[in-house]
C-alpha cells in the first residue's frame, strides 16, 4: 500500500513519518503517537470527545484524515498541559465541579481555549456556542460554563499581571487533600 | 463500647464541604489513562459477531474461511466456553457466546486477530446459519399463553404484588377516579465512552481491566463463564467515563477474559459507539395502567396500577427494576388503600437494565400526571393536591413501611412552588 509521507506539528514538536493514508487524525495520535488525552466517543463528529486544535481552528479528530494535518499544527490537550497553559483552566474546572468522568473533559477545555484566545470575555451565550460541538453526559453543562467564565478571569488577572501567578489555590487543596488522607489513616 | 464523639459539621474534612475531585487533575491534562487507553505490547484485537435475527436456534457456525485471514489467531464459539455458559446480575440468563439468539446483536463468535482489520475481515467470513424463530417484540404478545417461549421457563420472568387495605372497595366508593393508560420509551445511557477493557495472565491470575461500574460482580460472573475459580479472577475498574447504570452488566469482560485465557497473550477490545448501542442495555419501556382515587378534598384513597416492564432479551437488572417500579408507584404520596402488580417480561428487543432510578423516573411520569389530573377533577390546584397527600414524619408507604425521619420532600414542594413563583410571576394569582 503506498504510504504517505506526513510532516506537521504536534504540541511544538516536529513529527516526520510515513503512514497509511487513510489513517484518521484521530488514530494517529493516539496509536502513533500514544497520545490518548484525545478521545472516541462516537466516531462520527457528533460528540466532540476528539477534538484537537488544527492551526488554531477546534477540529474533531475522528472527521479529519492524517494527511490533512501535513505541514499544519496539531494541538492536543497533553500540548497545553506540557507548556502550562492549562492551569487556569484546571483551576476552574476543578473549582467549580466542571470534571466529573473526565472524558469529556479534554476536548472542552480544547474547545474553550480557542474561545478564549479569540474572545477573551465571552458572554454566556458565546460560551454555550463555543462548547456546542462539545457533549458532556454529567454534567449537564451549567458548571461546565461556569468553568470557562472562572477561567477566562484567571486568564485575564494572568495577562495582566503578564507574569506566571502562582495557582495558590491549586496547592493549597492538594494540600489539604493530602492532610485530608493522612488524617483518615490516623483513625 | 467506645463511642467516637460526634463532631460538629464544621470539624469534618469533607462533609459538608466543597472539595477537590481526588482524580479531576489528571483528568484535565489527559493524562487519566480510561480501559481505551491503555496499551499492552503485542496485545491481540477482539471483535465480535453479533446476529442480525432477533431470534432463533444457531445450527452451524463455519469459521474455516474466516481462520485463513493473515493476523486471524483464533475464533470462538459456544461451544468454546469452559465453564458454565450464563451470566446477569440477577438472573444468569444471558449466554456470552450464546447457541440461541434472543436479540439483534447477540454474541455469536468471538474473533481474536493481531490488528482490527484483519479481524473485521475474519468476521465478514464467518458463516452462521440458523433456525429462525418468529421474534416478539411486544410485551403483551410476549405474555400471551401460545407465545414461543424466549427462555426455557418461559417469558414472564417476574411478578411483583404489593396490596395494602382494600383498593376494589375504595375505588368503587371514591368521588374521583381516574383511570388512564402510559407508556413510557426505551432510553439509552449514551456514555461518552463506549465499553472498553484490556485482559492479561499474569502467571495463573487472569487479570482484566475495564470500564465498569461493578468489578465484584464482573469477577463472579467471568469466573463463572471462564469455569475459573473466584480467587484466579481479579477485575480492575479503569476510570469509566460515564456509566448511569448502564456500565453495571457485563460487556467485554467475559470476551477480554475468554481470548486472555485460552491464548495466554494480553488482549483489547473497545467497543465503537454503533456496537455499544447494539449490545448494551437500555433503559426499561415500562406499560402502565394507572387508576387513582380521591375523595371530594382530594386526598387520595386508593391507587391500582398495572406495571408491565420489557426486559428485553435478557433479565439484567429488570427484576429489580420492576420491582421498584411496583414500590415507587405511589410516588411520594400517603395512599391508604393499594393495589399493585408489576411484570417482567421477556421479549426479543435489545435486553433493558438498570439506568438512573431503577423503574422510579418511569412511575413517577405516570404518577405525576394522574395527580394533576386529580387535582383538576377535584378543582383545587396541581401544588394543593401535593401538599394534601405527600409524605411526611409518621406516613406509611404503600409497602407499610412508618417514615420517622428525614422526610424532605413537603419541604421541597413549597421550595419548588417559591421559586415557581418567582420565576413566573403571575402563577400565583391563578392557580393558588
Amino acid at each position: 500500500m503506498a504510504e504517505f509521507h506526513l510532516e506537521t506539528t504536534v504540541n511544538g514538536k516536529s513529527i516526520v513519518k510515513n503512514i497509511d493514508p487513510s489513517m484518521r487524525l484521530l488514530d494517529f495520535l493516539r496509536n502513533v503517537l500514544h497520545l490518548t488525552g484525545t478521545k472516541e466517543g462516537c466516531g462520527e463528529g457528533e460528540c466532540g470527545a476528539c477534538s484537537v486544535i488544527l492551526d488554531g481552528e477546534l477540529v474533531d479528530s475522528c472527521l479529519v484524515m492524517a494527511p490533512q494535518a501535513h505541514g499544519k499544527e496539531v494541538i492536543t490537550i497533553e500540548g497545553l498541559a506540557e507548556s502550562g497553559e492549562i492551569a487556569p483552566y484546571q483551576q476552574a474546572f476543578m473549582e467549580v465541579g466542571a470534571v466529573q468522568c473526565g472524558y469529556c473533559t479534554p476536548g472542552m477545555i480544547l474547545a474553550a481555549r480557542v474561545l478564549l484566545n479569540n474572545n477573551p470575555k465571552p458572554s454566556k451565550k458565546e460560551i454555550t456556542r463555543a462548547i456546542s460541538g462539545n457533549m458532556c453526559r454529567c454534567t449537564g453543562y451549567t458548571k461546565i460554563i461556569q468553568g470557562v467564565q472562572t477561567a477566562a478571569s484567571l486568564k485575564e488577572a494572568k495577562d495582566q499581571q503578564n507574569v506566571d501567578i502562582e495557582f495558590e489555590n491549586l496547592a493549597e487543596m492538594d494540600a489539604s487533600r493530602h492532610a485530608a488522607k493522612e488524617g483518615v489513616t490516623r483513625e | 463500647m467506645l463511642r467516637k464523639k460526634v463532631l460538629p459539621v464544621n470539624d469534618y474534612t469533607t462533609v459538608g464541604k466543597s472539595v477537590m475531585r481526588i482524580d479531576g487533575l489528571q483528568k484535565t491534562t489527559g493524562e487519566t489513562k480510561y480501559a481505551g487507553d491503555i496499551a499492552l505490547p503485542g496485545a491481540l484485537c477482539l471483535k465480535v459477531l453479533r446476529s442480525k435475527i432477533a431470534h432463533g436456534l444457531v445450527k452451524n457456525i463455519e469459521i474455516c474461511e474466516a481462520m485463513k485471514v493473515p493476523g486471524v489467531v483464533q475464533i470462538f464459539t459456544h461451544a468454546d466456553v469452559p465453564g458454565i455458559n450464563g451470566y446477569g446480575i440477577i438472573v444468569k440468563d444471558q449466554p456470552m457466546l450464546t447457541d440461541k439468539v434472543r436479540f439483534k446483536g447477540d454474541a455469536v463468535a468471538l474473533i481474536a486477530a493481531e490488528d482490527e482489520v484483519s479481524a473485521e475481515k475474519a468476521m465478514a467470513l464467518i458463516k452462521v446459519t440458523y433456525e429462525e424463530l418468529p421474534p416478539l417484540y411486544d410485551v403483551l404478545d410476549a405474555m400471551k399463553e401460545d407465545a414461543p417461549a424466549i427462555h426455557e421457563k418461559g417469558n414472564i420472568l417476574g411478578i411483583y404484588k404489593i396490596k395494602k387495605g382494600d383498593a376494589e372497595s375504595a375505588l368503587q366508593c371514591a368521588d374521583v377516579v381516574i383511570a388512564r393508560k402510559y407508556t413510557t420509551q426505551r432510553i439509552e445511557h449514551l456514555y461518552i465512552e463506549t465499553e472498553a477493557g484490556v485482559a492479561y495472565m499474569d502467571n495463573d491470575m487472569l487479570v482484566i481491566k475495564a470500564g465498569t461500574q461493578n468489578p465484584h460482580y464482573d469477577r463472579r460472573d467471568v469466573a463463572r463463564v471462564l469455569g475459573l475459580p473466584l480467587n484466579k479472577v481479579r477485575i480492575m475498574q479503569t476510570p469509566t467515563g460515564g456509566g448511569f447504570g448502564g456500565k453495571l452488566d457485563i460487556s467485554v469482560q467475559c470476551f477480554l477474559g475468554l481470548a486472555a485465557l485460552k491464548l495466554g497473550r494480553p488482549v483489547r477490545m473497545v467497543y465503537d459507539r454503533e456496537t455499544s448501542f447494539i449490545a448494551s442495555g437500555k433503559r426499561h419501556p415500562f406499560y402502565i395502567d394507572f387508576t387513582t382515587a380521591a375523595d371530594k378534598q382530594g386526598k387520595l384513597v386508593a391507587v391500582k396500577v398495572r406495571i408491565i416492564g420489557d426486559t428485553g432479551a435478557y433479565g439484567s437488572y429488570g427484576p429489580a427494576t420492576l420491582n421498584r417500579g411496583a414500590v415507587h408507584a405511589t410516588g411520594p404520596y400517603e395512599v391508604p388503600n393499594v393495589d399493585i402488580e408489576s411484570y417482567c417480561v421477556y421479549t426479543n428487543n435489545p435486553f433493558s437494565g438498570a439506568m438512573r432510578g431503577f423503574g422510579t423516573p418511569q412511575m413517577a411520569f405516570a404518577t405525576e400526571s394522574q395527580m394533576d389530573l386529580v387535582a383538576n377533577a377535584v378543582g383545587i390546584s396541581p401544588v394543593d393536591i401535593r401538599r394534601r397527600n405527600i409524605l411526611k414524619e409518621g406516613s406509611l408507604t404503600a409497602t407499610q413501611q412508618q417514615l420517622n425521619s428525614s422526610i424532605g420532600i413537603g419541604k421541597t414542594i413549597e421550595a419548588a412552588w417559591e421559586k415557581a413563583l418567582q420565576v413566573m410571576p403571575g402563577l400565583g394569582d391563578e392557580n393558588k
